[in-house]
């Protein structure tokens, strides 16, 4: 089935509101390594507290480990400021997914270059985000956490969309 | 479900979800680690799980994967822990509240990176609070174990 450039410039702006949500960039900081705490209460701009470093391991391993705090659990995350958990060990993306303040282009740029998304193809993009504990806890974080618009399903097919219309960015 | 602490088997018959922290003070009568926040913002109950460190006051009971280790078990009279002589020499405690967490997690921390910066020490020991403000002390301890292990 043919897509239109216009279905896919829609699917992105729809990708794009889902990936700059807080919930997404708090985690996707670069190589500074400093979580954030935006979407909460804590305001734009909020580091994570207790001077967090995720480094180059990506897991704090050279000052504390993420795994202190962020347990490796299906166990709901239900109350307020404590740390979210996952069935997952926690960690922070690889730091050439950093999207922190990235507007739209530069963005839509770098997610459909697989020399900057990490080594994915759409069709690799679509299944992590079908299959990634990270992507579904971010729709459903619990404790009174924001979340983006849609669902898991929603942001894939949105993906696959924009991919058949040539990953159109403006 | 059974639970390995300090060494020592135990078999417990508590709830799932109950959190590490109730089981070893009322259970096991282990009463290092302490109640602080319940929702890992302070590290007062800190342990360490198959060496590292985990803030028991939020982890399951069922969900322990791995032998538990508490203040009690991290080193013996007859031979302290380097942190605990470090900590014993700088006379780091203060009313002694959190200090047990503390030393959990500079241990944990010193096992993962024995040779820390400065900017390290500050971040590996920022989840652990102290409200009588002994990080100066906290941190001169760290560095003194540091330079023994």
């Amino acid at each position: 089935m043919s897509v239109t450039r216009e279905e896919g410039l829609a699917a992105w702006e729809r990708i794009y509101a889902v990936a700059s949500h807080p919930r997404c960039t708090n985690c996707h900081v670069g190589a500074s390594g400093v979580p954030m705490w935006e979407g909460l209460s804590y305001g734009p701009g909020a580091a994570h507290g207790m001077g967090i470093r995720a480094d180059a391991s990506r897991i704090g391993a050279q000052s504390i480990p993420c795994r202190t705090c962020h347990l490796t659990t299906d166990s709901p995350n239900s109350q307020p400021h404590a740390p979210p958990r996952i069935a997952q060990a926690w960690r922070l993306p690889p730091v050439e997914l950093d999207w922190l303040g990235k507007d739209s282009a530069a963005l839509c740029a770098q997610l459909r270059d697989p020399a900057t998304n990490d080594g994915n193809d759409i069709a690799g993009l679509v299944a992590h985000l079908q299959s990634s504990p990270f992507v579904a806890w971010g729709f459903a974080p619990g404790g009174g956490r924001s979340f983006p618009a849609g669902s898991v399903a929603e942001l894939a097919e949105d993906v696959a969309l924009w991919g058949r219309a040539g990953t159109p960015c403006e | 479900m059974k639970l390995i602490v300090n060494g020592k088997t135990h078999e417990v018959d508590v709830e799932d979800d109950m959190p590490l922290l109730w089981v070893l003070r009322d259970e096991l009568g282990i009463t290092g680690p302490k109640y602080g926040c319940g929702i890992a913002q302070c590290g007062a109950c800190t342990v360490h799980v198959d060496g590292i460190s985990v803030r028991s006051c939020q982890l399951a009971a069922a969900d322990v994967d791995g032998e538990i280790t508490t203040i009690e078990g991290l080193g013996n009279p007859l031979a302290l822990h380097a942190v605990q002589e470090a900590w014993m020499e700088h006379q780091v405690a203060q009313c002694g509240y959190c200090q047990s967490g503390q030393i959990m997690q500079a241990a944990s921390f010193l096992a993962l990176n024995p040779a820390p910066t400065d900017d390290q020490i500050d971040a590996a020991m920022s989840g652990n609070l102290c409200r009588c403000g002994t990080y100066p002390r906290i941190r001169a301890a760290v560095k003194t174990a540091a330079s023994r292990l």
